[in-house]
């Protein structure tokens, strides 16, 4: 990696196997190290483990072998009080947004705020601030489940992004929205880049990969290669 | 204290279109219902057996019945021979505090009501009575003590009726002893079905207990909202079953007055009896919530 070495990484991967039940491994051998503050793409064709390597990431899926270390700490030795603390700072955007249908948009996005205990002025005040900047200020109080697959969308990126997070793992969000949103989408995660966050964004969109000039994490044959910004290579697949 | 107000006005689960819902409020009044009709009862033999154990306590008679003899002049120095054997053996005893025979006079006049004043009792075959009184605090074998009494003095008997209600007592005491466990195990059962439903709930909700953890939510936090749920459960049940109970116990109190001989009159239920089963719904409130509580905090640890 041409990356400085001289702080801490806030995620790292070493020797890390991923399998499902008895099933092969998805992926092998991964070394990763992602540094504070770093940006990255994640891309492989389906099924190639990115959201499996993300969902470790998030600290849900364990790693079948090899050590996961996050803010610098053992994954594999922490409890779970502190797999709890963890995960409240970082954010994640989920391929099928994962929100919580039942509720309004609002609840959604105040989430990662409750469970941590903020208290409800404070909340309230920022929830609607966030959710006034994703436009959906409309629309705060209606039930998730009546709102359009862009208006989840953004209610996802909101929650994911809410608590202000030091890591945002984002799976395909920009998925299914034009690419005039995507791009704009983008812009909001390389704002929330500039003011410390680490950020990886699983993508199949190549127009985004060219259009930012950040590294690509690739994943082909159960194997991790990394591709410095700006450059293509042959085997890699998107 | 697990209870948080605070927590407990946002519900990211949806717990109450559970479809256990209804299972559990009706398993609950009926859990509350008898445990509230037993509870009537426990505390009724406890009110019976403080009243009985008052009577039987502080003193006791003994009653030394003439021999039948065609000497009677004979049969009545028998008899007295017998009254201070009795007499002694009585006072011996570490839990009396006063042995009286009573004389002649006296007995005559405890007789007078009924004979009238034109009989002469030294006609009559007389039995002698003997008074004692007990120290406070004082519990005597009755059976022992008849026992004993035979050996000095063939011709004694124990106050009949007190012996009779020592027997009643022993009695009342074992059927309270039944109805604690009939308390035990309705807290028990309801706690096992609380129990149950709270896990096939946790499996229902998976996903977003999915979503909840990896925001960060730790079990507390979702233990929080079932403990919330089903203590608004336990409430209800609680009072539909108390609400069913109290009917009933007036019911059965009535019944048991029409019984002659005023043996259950003294089973009156007290002020604090009543307040103890009309705040039942409170109980069965915190049982259900701390069951549940305590049901998700171990069903997550070991679910994910
Ligand atoms: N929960 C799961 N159980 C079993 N196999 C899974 C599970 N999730 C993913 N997989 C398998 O792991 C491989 C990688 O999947 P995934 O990480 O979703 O890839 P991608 O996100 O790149 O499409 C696939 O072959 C998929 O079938
Ligand atoms: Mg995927």
């Amino acid at each position: 990696m041409f990356e400085t070495q001289e702080t801490e990484p806030i995620i790292e991967l070493e020797k890390v196997g991923i399998r499902y039940g008895r099933g092969p491994e998805v992926l092998s051998n991964i070394d990763l190290s992602l540094q504070r503050g770093s940006f990255h793409f994640l891309t492989g064709k389906s099924g190639a483990g990115k959201t499996s390597l993300l969902s470790m990431m998030y600290l849900w899926q364990k790693p079948s072998r090899g050590r996961l270390s996050i803010f610098g700490n053992n994954v594999n030795f922490a409890n779970r009080n502190s797999l709890s603390l963890f995960r409240r700072r970082i954010g994640v955007v989920f391929q099928d947004f994962r929100l919580l249908e039942h509720v309004s948009a609002f609840d959604n996005v105040a989430l990662p705020l409750r469970v941590s205990g903020m208290n409800e002025k404070e909340i309230r005040k920022r929830v609607n601030e966030l959710l006034k900047w994703v436009e959906i200020d409309r629309s705060t109080s209606a039930i998730t489940s009546t709102l359009s697959g862009g208006e989840k969308q953004r209610v996802a990126i909101a929650r994911a992004v809410i608590n202000r997070p030091d890591i945002l793992l984002a799976d395909e969000p920009t998925g299914n929205v034009d690419n005039d949103i995507a791009t704009k989408l983008m812009k909001l995660f390389v704002e929330l880049n500039k003011l410390g966050t680490t950020v990886v964004i699983a993508t199949h969109n190549e127009n985004l990969i060219n259009e930012f000039k950040y590294p690509c994490i690739c994943l082909k044959n159960h194997n991790l290669t990394i591709v410095p910004a700006g450059e293509r290579k042959n085997d890699m697949e998107i | 204290m697990i209870w948080k107000f605070k927590s407990s006005r946002h519900q990211e689960l949806p717990l109450s279109k559970d479809s256990s819902n209804l299972f559990l409020k009706i398993m609950i009044s009926i859990s509350v219902f008898l445990f509230a009709v037993t509870l009537a009862g426990v505390l009724a033999i406890n009110s019976m057996l403080v009243n009985w154990n008052a009577s039987i306590l502080g003193s006791l008679t003994v009653q030394i019945v003439p021999v039948s003899n065609s000497d009677r002049q004979k049969a009545h120095e028998e008899m007295l021979e017998q009254e201070q054997r009795a007499v002694a053996l009585l006072s011996a005893m570490p839990e009396a505090k006063k042995v009286t025979a009573l004389s002649e006079d006296q007995l005559q006049r405890l007789l007078r009501p009924w004979l009238g004043d034109d009989v002469d009792i030294n006609e009559l075959p007389m039995p002698r009575l003997i008074d004692v009184r007990l120290k406070s605090g004082a519990e005597i074998n009755f059976k022992q003590l008849a026992e004993k009494l035979a050996t000095v003095a063939p011709q004694a008997s124990l106050d009949n009726h007190k012996l009779w209600l020592n027997k009643l007592i022993n009695f009342a005491a074992g059927l309270k002893v039944l109805a604690l466990a009939v308390l035990l195990l309705v807290i028990g059962v309801t706690s096992g079905a609380i129990f149950y439903t709270t896990q096939t709930s946790l499996g229902l909700h998976r996903d977003v207990i999915e979503i909840l953890h990896i925001m960060g939510a730790k079990d507390t936090y979702i233990a929080q909202q079932y403990a919330g749920r089903t203590a608004w459960l336990g409430a209800v049940g609680g009072i539909i079953g108390v609400a069913l109970a109290v009917p009933v116990i007036f019911l059965i109190a009535h019944l048991a007055h029409q019984i002659e001989g005023g043996i259950i009159d003294e089973a009156r239920l007290s002020m604090g009896s009543w307040l103890a089963i009309v705040s039942l719904p409170v109980f069965s409130s915190l049982v259900a919530m701390q069951t549940a509580y305590y049901t998700v905090k171990r069903t997550l640890e070991r679910m994910m």
